[in-house]
């Protein structure tokens, strides 16, 4: 029981005053008790306390976790229902031996090819044909598959590992990850263009791998170690001359910046390494901000009016809002309508989407009307997670919103 | 375990998704606010007062019992199942039927909660006075059944001074409405006033008629900062006593002020002994005068008394007052909420019987107080692990509760008796009076099915 002793004291300090009740998405659209950061709670206490023997119910409960954070910022009691999560998450597959979902990815997934694939996109992965065989589907489980980016050419293959400007100020090492690597690839040459026009060397090492997020989410700390570790020994010690390791996604920024720690907390002997690693890790918008910005060569030919969804990994794990926002405003002609619950989580979250998509959806609308009410041209974000959920949710609204990663807009705006 | 035939009719009934019999989402139904918990033979949430009339009948039928169920916030027990009963939560009938600015009524189905109501009444300016602490969760028909009190219950009055009518599902399945959106009282018994506070044991709350009041003009909210908490329940008896009504007049001592500060970074001084949030409200123009009264008055006794100049600064007092409750587990993970009642003006003397208990049986004890009631939430902390230090805390409640009684007060101002406060009853009551509840409750439901065992045995 291990895992759970671990954050008993945690799991015993909830005490059940309901204050995550408005916080959690997942308990305000069902109502459902097991569905609330308190119920979660009081589940895995439950299963701490050997009263309760987890069961595919308990699954679903500790499985249709956001992990947004949202309830760890409402407790006054300083209870984080995401971590408690996490560790439900970790004790699930060192009881079972297997990647929680993995049973039902199995049985629900498996089964079919076309969904195997989904699932493997979702992450990043491989399969990419398989999408552009769909037929007759457009969206699985409320998730837009037959917009759904696919890089031609992974972008590491795309781009020389060092790229240099003229008058080089800054060395950056540029952590791509998954997302923008596989799927979302103009955005990572965004990110590019951006450093390269504001005096950054950048460095793209071609041996780095995923950061190991979905894994550690779903308790395989193991391949989520061994990923983290090929990455900080990959900059750390192959590209020593990076300043800083910069990230665009907001969501593999904040584990390479925040859980890496913690996945190595039991290697003291490694941790120094870590430690060193996740103080050169830093957010895109936050990097712009903390660089300044060229203004002189941003231009717009055309009025447009901007708003903006905080991902939950910008908000509540970086604690990064103001940074992107600002840079947005830098655009000249731009207008910025900020949206109702602008930090509320977009309803992607890792699998949740594919493994309860009746909540994920619901979620998704919400926040596709907010983005509607502000009559903004174009939502950008910082996470390509959510780019593509909000895409997809726009477009089965039927609304005209594009979405846009942050250095998107500021991209175009220096070609413009 | 319910049988085939049951689950399957409730699930005609309300839906498949609406019937809950599985061990997790039981476990999840059988807790609330209070260290108590158990476990129902089911879960079952309705959309329409139909669905409720079929559920009880169908009940009546199979002699289970039924359990009302809001957020499950309270402080009493009052939602604790047991196995001879299914709990019937409320937290699907989510519909604001209607707003009616002019004639201040809203239409609501139970299920609301307190705060999307004050949401969706804001944007037209008004409010609904009551806003218990737990606000953001609790719901109206839960705030109906305990007759929730707020920080604004000073000026404004509790819960039950806010309910019009009812719409109630009656023990043997008959649907009854009392009251209505007029503010005359209706001819007949007064029977709003009874279902308000009767913590669900006489019947189920389907519809609801608020009364609702606009925002008022101007506000301002004051800090008076104390060495001591004495001090300030000083201030509380002299600003009552000098026949000033402020909104709100909130004390916290200083363990509150220091678990809210972890949470809120407020900036509340961690020294202070006490600290009062002094709220008024009104018309502009009578803002400047009402501060300066109370501000000659604080600075009596107060080290420190200041007017909160932002909205920002307003936001995070209440942050802080709001969250007291919830904090403490940052001390110890246990606690028991008192919720005794006095006269105002024995308030200072209420506060000097809490500090006695907490010497005389060596128990930690924050005291968090909507003062201007004269309503004192003394929280024990404790670890529940611990035996022996358990049954110390349960006889220190005790000694509250008897003190309380002692100064003419009530165990109980808002949180209700539920199970926790069952035992204290007959001390504040007599015979005759306790009698007269049973004739009530079994005048309504003669054999005890809704919500059995709360308030009192029969
Ligand atoms: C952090 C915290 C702060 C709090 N602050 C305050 C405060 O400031 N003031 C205060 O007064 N209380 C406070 N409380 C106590 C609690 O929040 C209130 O009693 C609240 O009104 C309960 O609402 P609920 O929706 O959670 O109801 P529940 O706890 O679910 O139910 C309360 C009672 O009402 C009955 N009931 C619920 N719905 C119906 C219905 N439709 N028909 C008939 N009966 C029904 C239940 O059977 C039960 O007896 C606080 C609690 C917490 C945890
Ligand atoms: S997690 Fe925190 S906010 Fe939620 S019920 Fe527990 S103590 Fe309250
Ligand atoms: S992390 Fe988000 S979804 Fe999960 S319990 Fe907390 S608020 Fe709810
Ligand atoms: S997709 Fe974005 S908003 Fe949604 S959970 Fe992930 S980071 Fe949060």
């Amino acid at each position: 029981m291990g895992v759970l002793a671990d954050v008993y004291e945690m799991l015993n300090t909830c005490n059940k005053c309901g204050g995550c009740h408005t916080a959690c998405k997942t308990y305000k659209l069902t109502g459902l008790e097991t569905m609330v950061a308190r119920g979660r709670i009081q589940l895995i206490k439950a299963v701490a306390d050997g009263k309760l023997e987890p069961n595919q119910e308990y699954e679903d409960a500790i499985m249709s976790c956001l992990l947004c954070g949202e309830c760890a910022v409402t407790c006054p009691n300083g209870v984080h229902g995401n971590e408690l999560v996490m560790a439900a998450r970790r004790d699930l597959k060192l009881r079972k031996g297997i990647t929680p979902f993995a049973k039902s990815f199995a049985l629900k997934t498996l089964a079919s090819p076309k969904r195997l694939g989904m699932g493997f996109r979702l992450f990043g992965g491989v399969g990419k044909s398989v999408l552009n065989k769909l037929d007759g589907m457009d969206y699985f489980r409320g998730i837009d598959i037959r917009n759904f980016p696919t890089a031609k050419k992974q972008f590491l293959e795309q781009v020389p590992e060092r790229i240099k400007v003229q008058n080089p100020k800054h060395k950056v090492g540029f952590y791509v990850g998954c997302f923008l690597n596989y799927s979302l690839d103009q955005t990572a040459h965004s990110v590019v263009k951006v450093l390269t026009k504001n005096d950054c060397e950048v460095i793209i090492p071609k041996d780095q791998v995923c950061c190991g997020l979905p894994q550690y989410c779903y308790g395989d700390f193991e391949t989520a170690k061994s990923n983290a570790r090929q990455t900080i020994n990959t900059f750390l010690d192959k590209y020593s001359d990076a300043e800083v390791v910069l990230s665009a996604c907001a969501s593999c920024a904040s584990m390479l910046k925040h859980d890496y720690l913690k996945l190595f907390a039991d290697e003291p002997s490694y941790l120094p390494k870590v430690k060193l690693f996740c103080e050169k890790v830093v957010e895109f918008s936050e990097y712009m901000d903390k660089i300044g910005v060229n203004q002189s060569e941003l231009h717009n030919s055309s009025p447009l009016t901007v708003t903006y969804h905080d991902p939950c990994h910008m908000v509540r794990g970086l604690k990064v809002t103001k940074q992107p926002r600002q840079l947005l405003q830098m655009i000249p002609r731009v207008e910025y309508k900020e949206m109702f619950e602008a930090n509320r989580c977009c309803g992607a979250a890792g699998l949740v989407q594919a493994f309860f998509h009746e909540v994920s959806t619901d979620i998704t609308d919400q926040k596709t009307q907010n983005i509607k009410d502000t009559n903004a041209d174009l939502v950008a974000t910082s996470c390509p997670a959510c780019m593509l959920r909000l895409q997809g949710g726009i477009n089965k609204a039927g609304q005209k919103q594009k979405v846009m990663h942050v250095a998107d807009l500021m991209a175009k705006a220096y070609e413009d | 375990m319910l049988s085939q035939t049951v689950v399957k009719r409730l699930k005609e009934i309300v839906g498949e998704k609406n019937v809950v019999t599985d061990k997790v989402g039981l476990l999840t139904y059988g807790y609330d606010g209070t260290l108590l918990s158990g476990e129902a033979l089911g879960v079952v949430s309705p959309t329409t007062t139909d669905q409720v009339v079929e559920i009880v009948k169908l009940m009546n039928e199979h002699d289970i019992k039924l359990v009302p169920r809001g957020a499950g916030t309270n402080e009493s027990g009052g939602t604790i199942p047991s196995q001879e009963a299914i709990v019937i939560s409320f937290t699907k009938m989510t519909k604001i039927h209607e707003i009616d600015t002019e004639n201040f009524v809203a239409v609501v189905e139970p299920g609301v909660i307190n705060f999307d109501l004050q949401v969706e009444l804001a944007k037209q300016n008004f409010y609904f006075p009551p806003d218990p602490s737990s606000f953001k969760a609790s719901t109206i028909g839960g705030n109906l059944g305990e007759c929730s009190g707020g920080p604004k219950c000073f000026k404004y009055g509790v819960t039950r001074d806010y309910m019009l009518g009812l719409e109630v599902v009656l023990p043997n399945g008959k649907v009854i409405q009392t009251g209505g959106r007029n503010f005359q009282s209706e001819p007949g018994y007064d029977l709003t006033r009874i279902i308000v506070g009767s913590e669900g044991i006489l019947g189920l709350v389907t519809k609801v008629f608020v009364r609702i009041l606009p925002i008022p003009r101007a506000k301002k909210t004051m800090l008076a900062l104390y060495d001591k908490v004495e001090d300030a329940s000083q201030t509380v008896a002299d600003i009552v006593a000098a026949g000033i009504i402020p909104t709100t007049l909130e004390l916290m001592d200083n363990l509150l002020i220091n678990t809210t500060e972890d949470f809120t970074h407020a900036g509340l001084p961690r020294d202070a002994g006490a600290v009062l949030i002094i709220e008024v409200d009104g018309y502009p123009e009578d803002m400047d005068e009402q501060v300066k009264t109370i501000g000659e008055i604080a600075s009596k006794i107060a080290k420190e008394f200041k007017v909160a100049q932002t909205a920002v600064e307003v936001d995070q007092i209440w942050t802080s007052r709001r969250s007291a409750f919830g904090s403490v587990a940052r001390v110890r993970p246990s606690y028991g909420v008192n919720d005794i009642t006095v006269p105002r003006s024995n308030f200072p003397k209420a506060i000097g019987g809490v500090l006695k208990v907490a010497k005389d049986f060596g128990v930690t004890i924050g005291v968090v107080a909507h003062a201007g009631d004269g309503n004192l939430h003394p929280l024990i902390l404790f670890d529940q692990r611990n035996k022996e230090e358990t049954e110390t805390v349960h006889k220190a409640e005790q000694a509250l509760c008897m003190m309380a009684l002692d100064l003419e007060g009530t165990i109980s101002g808002e949180h209700g008796i539920g199970l926790v406060k069952k035992k204290y009853l007959d001390k504040e009551f007599t015979p005759a009076a306790m009698e007269a509840f049973r004739k009530i409750k079994r005048s309504f439901d003669p054999t005890n099915r809704f919500n059995p065992g709360k308030i009192i045995d029969l």
